[in-house]
């Protein structure tokens, strides 16, 4: 008998090679379109949130894993991940700390505290922006003016409002926004949802190399554009338009990086589309009658919890028995 | 049937059962009995084994006879020549063909009492010409090579069992020459044209494409649904023993991995260690770090090389130091991706977990049972946790409880 020893498993002996790195490096490539236009439009307020924000979710994941004994797993690029999705998520406009606090809330309330990646039921990221939105209502919409050709970096920004804020105030502004400065980014919002191209384009770049689930995002959108066309159409009086809505806002953003996130989303074919397909309402019902002009962020985290309920609809297993009499 | 000393001759019956559903064991060489002692298996276990030293001449055991006239023989004939010859079925399972086979005139149900199964009957044979496994080729060699031989076979069978339709199952995906093709559809067999994306040529997945029904599990048969599943090589199998005589003494194996620049289908003597098979083939195994019996998503991992290559073996995948992939049961994040590739529709993601925390009640009613172990879970779980390893611990947890109660 040979004494050399061989490795011993279960099969299967093979690996696709898509792994959770993989996976978190992709969507971190998908993020930098919207970074990029971000930066471009808000200069150096964007790179300060950015940065900070990032920074701060890498460490408290560090910090966590390090406290509750367990193998510091930054490497995975998790915590990087939720860091930048949450800064993108945030008013260019905000202090330095808010976007601190925001990264350590995201990961230590948001993920560590539920046992870490896996068993959070929420969305880390939108866990730390609605945190932040409740807590601080005034530096949560300091939205700013985009500018462009580099003056964001040497001059200073001026406030605005959100054009969700303004429509609802006064349809009639309405037409102040074309659909295509909307989908090039040039309009208040949020530092990385403002380039809703970008976003689409990072979505399709997701989609076309299958590290999301595509009927998620469509599901999305499908929701929230056939809610506000159907509600447009009762009334355009008082009900603005689909477009407006998916392009405005962090829709498109919650629809690509956010509903369709690994982990929190329903893990069943019916269940993502039914929650895409609840969030898109759930946001269109908030933006028109609810408390915010913005509500997409807490319909990603009220679909969130209903996840579960969505991983009931399961498919038909193979080779049930038919129950004979 | 033999003890130490004993000599022995190609083709000789050394081991036989009278259980009806264990196939005879027959030498595939000439020489002499050395020992009869536990050997590896390849699952894994030590089992009582016969080993033989070669005397290099291959003498065949007398009474191995050609029969030219077996295409007229009586079924129940056929089948018992079959059954004699050790002829099994594919798959690591290794069940004998005979007895998934009863001739038209039975079932006869005072079969029951003396421990022959009685069987649903077939109204098609779905002949699997699609390779199991990735980086498996014997079918697709058979099919090539043996046409003549796959023709033959598959008129034994439809003798024996009066099936009416006869349909080959091929890989959409390759393009066979027309002397493949034609003599085939002369011969009256259909063709089907399945994907060649694993696990399409499993048993239970195979006949969902081909007939759209579902073979009721766990333990249900395609005959279940009327549908008998041979594969090419069997069937190649068959004309050996009905029209040649002779016992199951051979396999076509693939072997490939480290060591190979490509893969290579071998012909080799049932019962030779896959030491002696590697060294024959010249292949240099230092480097080989996991050697697995099967394909790289089926297979068994062996602890060492003297494993037998038996009726079972379909190919023998050697891997290298970085092509070994390690799998751990880190938490699952609920990507979702097992759900979306499960071939079962099961939900890979909840089972796993029952079973790894002994949640097994649960594992039971989420219909763990139904897992075919196909491996693909494991395969895209981007965290790679061990799956299969999950779904066997709780089958077997649940076993052993329903056992012991």
């Amino acid at each position: 008998m040979t004494s050399k020893k061989y490795h011993m498993s279960m099969s299967p002996h093979m690996h696709r090679g898509v792994t959770l790195s993989v996976i978190t490096s992709h969507i971190l490539m998908a993020l930098m379109l919207p970074a990029i236009a971000g930066v471009y439009y808000f200069g150096w307020c964007a790179v300060k949130i950015i940065v900070l924000c990032t920074a701060a979710a890498v460490a408290s994941e560090a910090g966590m894993q390090r406290l509750m004994g367990k193998r510091i797993a930054v490497a995975d690029g998790h915590a990087l991940l939720t860091g930048l999705t949450l800064s993108l998520m945030l008013p260019p406009g905000v202090p330095w700390w808010i976007a601190v606090l925001g990264g350590v809330v995201a990961i230590v309330l948001g993920k560590q505290i539920f046992g870490g990646l896996g068993n959070a039921p929420f969305h880390p990221a939108v866990v730390g922006w609605v945190v932040l939105k409740v807590s601080y209502p005034g530096h949560m919409t300091s939205y700013m003016e985009p500018l462009t050709g580099g003056a964001a970096f040497t001059s200073v920004l001026a406030p605005a409002q959100l054009p969700l804020q303004i429509v609802r105030e006064d349809l009639s502004e309405l037409m102040l926004y074309p659909s295509w400065d909307l989908l090039m980014g040039l309009k208040a919002g949020g530092i990385g949802e403002v380039f809703v191209l970008g976003v689409i384009l990072g979505g399709i770049f997701l989609i076309a190399r299958r590290m999301i689930f595509w009927t998620i995002p469509v599901a999305v959108l499908v929701g929230a554009g056939g809610f506000s066309l159907l509600a447009a159409w009762v009334d355009p009086e008082v009900y603005s338009g689909p477009l407006f809505h998916l392009f405005n806002g962090g829709l498109m953003f919650a629809a690509v990086f956010l509903a369709a996130d690994r982990g929190t989303a329903p893990v069943t074919p019916a269940g993502r589309i039914l929650s895409g397909l609840t969030l898109g309402i759930i946001t269109m019902i908030i933006r028109y009658w609810g408390g915010y002009a913005e509500g997409v962020y807490f319909a990603v985290l009220l679909t969130n919890a209903l996840a579960p309920i969505f991983d009931r609809i399961r498919p038909t297993v193979y080779g049930r028995v038919k129950e004979v009499a | 049937m033999v003890a130490k000393g004993d000599s022995v001759k190609l083709g000789q019956r050394i081991a036989a059962s009278t259980d009806f559903s264990v196939a005879p064991i027959h030498s595939s060489v000439s020489g002499i009995v050395s020992d009869v002692m536990p050997w590896p298996d390849p699952r894994g276990n030590k089992v009582l084994s016969i080993v033989i030293d070669s005397d290099g001449r291959d003498e065949w055991v007398e009474g191995v006879e050609p029969n030219e006239q077996f295409l007229s023989e009586r079924p129940s004939k056929l089948i018992s020549t079959l059954r004699f010859a050790g002829i099994t079925e594919a798959g690591m399972n290794g069940v004998p063909l005979h007895v998934n086979l009863t001739p038209p005139e039975q079932p006869k149900s005072y079969l029951f009492l003396v421990g022959i199964p009685v069987l649903k009957r077939v109204h098609t044979l779905l002949v699997n010409g699609v390779d199991a496994e990735p980086n498996v080729f014997v079918r697709r060699a058979v099919l090539h090579n043996f046409t003549r031989e796959l023709i033959l076979g598959i008129q034994v069978i439809r003798r024996i069992t009066g099936v009416g339709k006869v349909v080959l199952a091929l890989s959409e995906q390759e393009a066979y020459p027309s002397e493949v093709i034609d003599p085939l559809r002369k011969a009256g067999v259909g063709l089907f044209w399945a994907s060649d994306k694993y696990p399409s040529a499993l048993e239970p997945i195979l006949v969902k494409q081909f007939t759209g029904e579902e073979i009721p599990l766990p333990g249900g048969n395609s005959r279940d649904v009327g549908v008998l599943v041979q594969d090419v090589v069997t069937l190649v199998n068959v004309v050996t023993a009905v029209r040649d005589g002779k016992p199951l003494v051979d396999k076509l194996v693939t072997v490939a991995g480290q060591g190979l620049s490509r893969p290579r289908n071998v012909r080799v003597r049932v019962g030779t260690s896959v030491k002696e098979m590697l060294a024959q083939m010249q292949i240099d195994s230092t480097n080989v770090h996991k050697v697995l019996l099967g394909g790289g998503m089926m297979g068994f991992a062996q602890y060492t090389l003297d494993v037998p290559i038996t009726k079972e073996v379909y190919a023998v995948h050697l891997q290298g130091k970085d092509q070994v992939e390690l799998f751990a049961p880190e938490p699952c994040f609920n990507c979702g991706e097992c759900v979306s590739v499960c071939p079962v529709n099961l939900l890979p993601n909840e089972l796993s977990k029952f079973c790894e925390f002994g949640r097994f009640d649960d594992a039971e009613r989420n219909l763990i049972s139904h897992c075919i172990e196909c491996g693909l879970c494991a395969y895209v779980c981007p965290v790679k946790r061990p799956m299969v390893h999950f779904m066997r611990y709780g089958k077997s947890e649940i076993i052993a409880r329903k056992v012991s109660v």
